[in-house]
């Protein structure tokens, strides 16, 4: 596997931005081992964003990226799709989290920087480590478990048996309804419960 | 109810509960017990004679709360979904002393069956909505000033629905517990247990400034000449119509005070509430018949060790955890497994509804696919390294780890021997990464986060 490795530093508009200083990181990036390419963008995530990513894959011949931004839980799919998207494997990709665990947590902006810096360089050494991964698929049950049988479980088993599925209702008591078969009238209809 | 009972698509379950789930998003096997019921359903017509005819008769009936009386043998309230009855065996003479058997004797479908045990049934399921709903504050072991529980006439929120309904034990006329008087006037203290750290709980339960205008609404309309006092910390109406309802209360005369209750003391027949209306900025007391907390709601009983039988979280007040609040509010971190109502945290009824319905789309979406893609990042082994200790398979918290029995090309000349190696299925695994620090012969690599992978990471960041 080639070492070229393309390193994206987002802003989150002012969100990481205003404590981290992106292009100082980004140009730390453009200087490690294998990194051919490093730039910001405002926000990663958006369509002008992920074709920012998209393009410099193919027109750096990226085979690893390095994304600096949100928490994976925020992104992770959102940018390992863009990545697809431009030609290599998904988990030729690696996840910086620069907000939650950096620009939302300190002020000292050089300090944040350097932070920054340094989990980039951290993602980097270990993307050059990455091997392509492949998706696998498993079968469905096309049927459906409820668990409790009051307002919340009746109104989903409907929906879901309405939408064609099979659906297993269970109920601790003897009766569906739940506490709103003790309710009298309810707001702001006065309608009765039952 | 009716339209869940009869939908054909619906398989209901009732007096029943799950006592095991294994398996995985899309395949999951969950073990169901079916209480015993002493009533054989096929057969019962829910003519009703058995209840009617039952001999225990005077056992607190606990949906009217402890309210009125019901048989043995009984329907959980008379418009049960099924339409049929059940014996709860501790109030039932035949079951706790072997004597009577009288709806047995007089049932015309002969469906009571006393030798009927809990039974166990296992399905097969692709997707889990958790709706187990909420218990109320148990105020009666928190709140000394309102009385522990020793004056009758201090009843929950529930407890007025249930003297307010038309099916309950009073037939709809409001009538107080103590001596069944109606009650001309009627304090509703808000927030009790709800937004108090030190006795109850810190989160606000959200229903309860529309119900409590409900109820004074209620008193207002429904009893002549009647008094509704509010004693309230804030009156909260964000929801479609609820400010114009809460105003309809206004209108009808409820008063609505401002201040935390003391203390609520009897004199005579009646209760005296003492309170601060800080609007006023003085003190106030005020003398009524029957006064009505609005309890906090919490977690039903059990939802905790369902959570844990399923294998998702729980907030720090027991709630289900969701996966995210704002973008995945009825996931869970268990994939395949949704959320609906106030299992979530306390909710109303139209935010529950569409709740479950939001909940119902993310299983409808899941059950239309033919396939599902998997994770990759799994656990592998490596089974040239791998000793067979067997540290792992209990480790894992999906169970996805087990030792198989592999065979092995013997060394200089000797025979092929079988040993057993680990063995990883990957459509269990959530690629947690648990089983990594336990194996001693680092035969175990989580993909994605291989050992490798990491020491290049920590020796970018120290050499």
């Amino acid at each position: 596997m080639k070492k070229r490795v393309g390193v994206f530093v987002c802003d989150c508009g002012t969100n990481i931005a205003s404590v981290v200083d992106t292009e100082k990181v980004a140009a730390a990036a453009g200087k490690l081992p294998g990194v051919v390419f490093a730039t910001t963008y405002k926000y990663m995530c958006s369509d002008p964003g992920q074709e920012l990513v998209r393009n410099a894959i193919q027109e750096q011949k990226l085979e690893q990226v390095v994304i600096a931004s949100c928490s994976p839980r925020m992104h992770e799919n959102t940018f390992r799709k863009a990545v697809t998207a431009g030609g290599i494997n998904g988990y030729m990709f690696e996840m910086v989290n620069i907000r939650e665990q950096d620009s939302w947590v300190h002020h000292d902006r050089e300090q944040a920087t350097k932070k920054a810096a340094d989990l980039v360089r951290m993602a980097v050494n270990k993307v050059l480590h990455n091997k392509p991964l492949q998706i696998t698929t498993i079968p469905i049950t096309k049927k459906a478990l409820v668990i409790g049988g009051g307002i919340a479980g009746m109104q989903a088993a409907l929906d879901i048996a309405e939408a064609g599925h099979q659906v297993i209702l269970v109920e601790r008591e003897a009766s569906i309804g739940g506490k709103m078969t003790q309710l009298d009238k309810t707001f702001p209809t006065m309608d009765c419960a039952a | 109810m009716v339209a869940a009972a009869q939908h054909p698509n619906i398989e209901l379950v009732t007096y029943a509960e799950v006592t095991a789930v294994n398996g995985y998003i899309g395949n999951f096997t969950v073990t169901i017990k079916k209480k015993a019921k002493y009533v054989d359903w096929d057969l019962c017509t829910g003519c009703g004679t058995c209840i009617d005819k039952c001999p225990s008769k005077k056992n607190k009936d606990e949906f009217d709360l402890g309210m009125g009386l019901r048989p043995a043998i009984h329907k959980l309230f008379p418009q049960a979904v099924p339409g049929k009855p059940y014996i709860d065996a501790a109030s039932c003479t035949k079951l706790t002393t072997g004597k009577c058997g009288v709806c047995e004797k007089i049932c015309p479908t002969k469906a009571i069956k006393f030798d009927e045990q809990d039974e166990y049934v296992k399905a097969e399921v692709g997707a889990i909505v958790m709706a187990t709903g909420y218990d109320l504050f148990k105020w009666e072991d928190a709140y000394g000033e309102y009385g522990y529980g020793k004056y009758p006439d201090v009843i929950s929120g529930l407890e007025f629905e249930r003297l307010s309904s038309a099916g309950g034990p009073t037939g709809g006329q409001i009538k107080r517990p103590s001596d069944g008087k109606e009650p001309k006037s009627v304090a509703f203290i808000k927030c009790v247990g709800s937004r108090d750290d030190t006795k109850g709980k810190s989160y606000c339960s959200r229903a309860c400034c529309m119900y409590t205008a409900k109820h004074a609404y209620q008193v207002k309309t429904k009893i002549e000449d009647s008094e509704a006092y509010v004693f309230y910390m804030d009156v909260r109406t964000a929801g479609k119509n609820y400010e114009e309802f809460y105003q309809r209360a206004l209108n009808a005369g409820a008063t609505y005070i401002r201040g935390r209750v003391s203390k609520i003391y009897p004199n005579g027949d009646r209760l005296v509430l003492k309170s601060e209306d800080t609007l006023l900025g003085r003190p106030i007391e005020v003398e009524v018949d029957l006064v009505v907390l609005a309890t906090a709601m919490l977690p039903s009983a059990g939802s905790g060790e369902l959570a844990k039988i399923i294998g998702f979280s729980t907030d720090k007040d027991g709630f289900y955890q969701e996966a995210h609040p704002k973008l995945q509010p009825v996931e869970t971190f268990s994939a395949g497994v949704y959320l609906a109502g106030a299992c979530q945290g306390p909710k109303d009824i139209p935010d529950t509804v569409a709740q479950a319905s939001a909940a119902a789309v993310k299983v409808c979406g899941l059950l239309s696919k033919t396939e599902l893609a998997t994770e990759p990042m799994t656990s592998e082994v490596d089974s040239n390294k791998c000793s067979g200790c067997g540290f792992c398979v209990p480790i894992c918290p999906y169970g996805a780890i087990s030792l198989q029995e592999i065979q092995q090309r013997g060394n200089h000349g000797r025979p092929p021997f079988i040993r057993k190696v680990a063995e990883v299925n990957s459509s269990l695994c959530q690629g947690c990464g648990a089983c990594v620090p336990a194996c001693r012969t680092a035969a175990l690599n989580l993909k994605g986060f291989s050992d490798d992978q990491l020491a290049a990471e920590v020796d970018a960041l120290c050499l």
